[in-house]
């Protein structure tokens, strides 16, 4: 008996998500839309969103004109950081082309540098950097200092090589600490593995909800939903059965969306796939719970549209998907924690880039778990309320 | 027949904002959700991490290796996270508990005092590169200041930087950012309600009834460009006295011409919209046009979040055509930068030259479907 019902009930089941199915497969626009736009997005956004520091035009003032200052400003040229752009005669000229944005680095040379130099002297060289993008300025900062101090460490090592007398006082002098630094799990700097590990969480969510919530409101707009309320079907049934196709679809689009991300944007995959693949389908989840439920308030798929438009942006800006949620203002950090982009975007960096595992990111999947079955369960029941 | 010509476009705009203020929809569209979204993403929008947690593991515990980790907790921009120094470092990076490791070595405090150089190792989680860059920079300077300290300046000194942020001196991510959000949502309100109603009267057939009166085709066109740049410049206001009041940001220099780029700026977005409304007389379809033109191409190819070098160069010169580009450039000339006129004239041009061409494809597409008199 038991058997038989479970039987009938798929049977049922089965018809209605063949239905849905079939109806996405005459819709060309649907079709096109679940596979081709979130691999574009993503291929694009992935090469464009990039915050990498590399070939800043580089002005330079040399009041030196010496063998050592064409050291300096060629160690910077040749840094990758620094393009040389001009050599410029005068600091105002210069501040002219920072402020009219032609360069966004000028290094001054005092005219005294090379005498300092070889006295033995400290001297000053003045690094001006256009910093209205700070995150450039604080990066290229980074960068000068570490060109200046491979500069001075080969200054160095000739001077105690020819002057016997420096030496003694060398070693008079107190030892220094030197800081090396090393990239665990990136050792090249790849900044793209951040974004593109951030905006497959952002693919899933936005894709999830644009396609729910037309999907839904599409049957309701052309009448035939009440129809549908007419089968033996229940209502459980006939939303998960809308649910499903969208969900596999893009599903198997996520998919593809993770090859891309191996194959394009060469991602190392260190961590659990399984892991990563169930929690790409709650994450899709959810996007599909809020689009449903979005699709149960409004009356047109105009409004739909709309109302998801302005759903996404802060739940994206808000996800720290594509930019650090450290980074973000105190008092606005606690909101990341109702955010499944959010919870995803952790999860997603983590099992790839570093292969953690469900032992460190079981918090952030056990939310995800939460927010998935609480926003389908929320949009079933308010299509009962509805419909019923 | 000029002032009869006149009273036409103003009876345009006049009807079509009547029209606007009647739909409280459109009210908000114009002007609420524009001053959340800079309110948001303005202040959400940041590279630049402070506070950031490390571990340190010293095996060396000495006078001088507890002067260096004195030196990096007072610092602000780390915070030292209790880690046990028998286990492995990339454990508290698993779970995102610590984003960088300081590690010395046992011979630290010796090789000081002999005065040789003594490694320091920062293993930083490179999974987010542009925080690992930033934080091995930070440690760098924290080493520097603590050799300074020690008065172990090097005989042979060498060069040192004397670093100046111009513009920024707080290196403050919301004066980039907030002026950005400022441009975007300029790009994407306006002309989503000029494409709105432009898109609801050819999907009710009322344009129609514009054809059969005895308004002209640039009558038409103009009175509803007029009536959104109006919508436009009211909108620029009250995004304007919120970027002043709630982000602190300030005038740097002449302010004319970010006046008349933000004048064109809006007749370019409103005939944005009229365009897109008067090819796709529907309105969902016109909205999505819209959102890829307002939203989209000025997300990604402006400028807005990521240095426009940093775009592959096949993409990059899509960018020469986006309008906001050159906006947003004029308005972070005008709030950071201060260059003025000398810096930024031809971008004002080029709004002014692509505004035209938006609002003669809108005309000659009205004028197309006008009857003959």
């Amino acid at each position: 008996m038991q058997l038989g019902f479970g039987r009938l009930v798929s049977h049922r089941f089965i018809a209605l998500v063949r239905k849905e199915l079939n109806q996405i497969k005459r819709d060309k626009r649907i079709m096109l839309s679940l596979v081709l736009p979130p691999l574009l997005q993503l291929m694009l956004f992935g090469s464009v969103m990039n915050p990498e520091v590399t070939n800043l035009p580089l002005g330079v003032v040399d009041d030196s004109r010496s063998p050592a200052s064409r050291d300096l400003i060629a160690a910077l040229a040749e840094s990758g950081s620094f393009r040389l752009h001009m050599l410029y005669g005068s600091i105002d000229t210069m501040g002219n082309d920072i402020s009219k944005g032609t360069i966004d680095a000028g290094v001054v040379i005092p005219y005294d540098f090379a005498r300092d130099l070889e006295r033995g002297r400290t001297t000053t060289v003045q690094v001006l950097l256009n910093a209205m993008n700070a995150n450039t300025a604080a990066i290229s900062q980074g960068y000068i200092q570490g060109v200046v101090q491979s500069f001075n460490m080969t200054l160095r090592q000739p001077s105690v090589a020819l002057n016997v007398q420096a030496v003694p006082t060398a070693a008079s002098s107190r030892g220094i600490a030197q800081l090396r630094p090393t990239l665990l799990y990136n050792p090249g700097g790849v900044t793209t593995w951040f974004i593109v590990t951030g905006l497959l969480g952002v693919l899933l969510l936005m894709n999830g909800t644009i396609t729910a919530s037309t999907t839904m409101v599409k049957e309701r707009e052309a009448g035939t939903l009440e129809q549908l309320l007419m089968t033996p079907a229940s209502i459980s049934e006939i939303i998960i059965a809308k649910i499903a196709p969208p969900f596999f679809l893009l599903g198997i689009t996520g998919l593809v969306a993770m090859a891309v991300l191996e194959l394009y944007f060469h991602v190392p995959f260190r961590g659990s796939v399984t892991l990563l693949a169930v929690t790409s389908a709650l994450c899709l989840l959810c996007g599909i719970g809020i689009g449903t439920a979005v699709a149960t308030v409004t009356k047109s798929a105009q409004q739909a549209q709309l109302a998801i438009f302005f759903l996404n942006p802060p739940l994206i800006s808000l996800s720290g998907a594509l930019m650090p949620a450290e980074a973000m203002p105190s008092w606005m950090r606690p909101f990341t924690a109702v955010n499944p982009v959010y919870h995803y975007g952790v999860i997603a960096r983590a099992t790839l880039i570093k292969g953690s595992g469900l032992v460190d990111l079981w918090p952030n999947v056990l939310a995800l778990l939460i927010f998935a079955v609480g926003l389908v369960s929320v949009s079933v029941w308010r299509f009962r309320r509805q419909l019923g | 027949m000029r002032t009869e010509s006149f009273k036409r476009v103003i009876a345009q705009t006049r009807k079509e904002l009547t029209e606007l203020l009647r739909d409280r929809l459109a009210i908000a569209l114009a002007l609420l959700l524009p001053l959340l979204q800079l309110a948001l993403l303005g202040s959400s929008f940041a590279l630049i991490v402070r506070d950031l947690p490390i571990i340190v593991q010293d095996y060396d515990d000495s006078t001088a290796s507890r002067a260096l980790i004195d030196q990096f907790r007072g610092s602000l921009t780390f915070r030292i996270v209790p880690w046990p120094t028998d286990r492995q470092p990339d454990v508290a990076f698993a779970d995102g508990r610590a984003r960088g490791a300081l590690v010395i070595p046992e011979d630290f405090g010796r090789n000081l005092a002999r005065g040789t150089t003594a490694d320091v190792q920062m293993i930083v989680d490179g999974s987010d590169a542009n925080t690992a860059k930033l934080l091995a920079g930070y440690a760098g300077g924290v080493v520097r200041s603590f050799n300074q300290a020690r008065g172990s300046v090097p005989v042979r000194a060498g060069v040192q930087t004397a670093i100046r942020f111009w513009y920024n001196p707080s290196l403050s991510s919301q004066k980039f950012y907030a002026p950005g959000i400022f441009v975007m949502a300029l790009s994407m309100f306006p002309p989503l309600l000029a494409t709105l109603a432009m898109a609801r009267e050819g999907e009710l057939k009322t344009i129609l009834q514009v054809y059969v009166s005895n308004i002209s085709a640039h009558e038409f066109v103009l009175g509803k460009v007029l009536a959104f740049v109006v919508v436009g410049l009211a909108e620029a206001s009250v995004l304007l006295v919120f970027l002043f009041s709630f982000f602190g940001i300030r005038l740097a220099g002449d302010p004319t011409p970010f006046m008349l780029a933000t004048l064109l700026y809006t007749f370019c977005v409103a005939s944005f919209g009229v365009m897109v409304g008067a090819a796709i007389p529907n309105q969902g379809a016109a909205m999505q046009t819209v959102m890829f033109g307002g939203f989209l191409l000025v997300f990604m190819l402006s400028g807005l979040m990521f240095p426009l070098s940093n775009v592959p160069i096949g993409l990059r010169w899509i960018s020469n055509l986006v309008w906001a580009r050159y906006y947003i450039e004029i308005v972070r000339d005008a709030f950071l930068q201060g260059g003025g006129w000398p810096a930024v004239w031809y971008k004002v041009l080029v709004i002014a030259a692509i505004g035209s061409a938006f609002y003669g494809v809108a005309w000659r597409r009205m004028r197309r479907m006008q009857l003959e008199v």
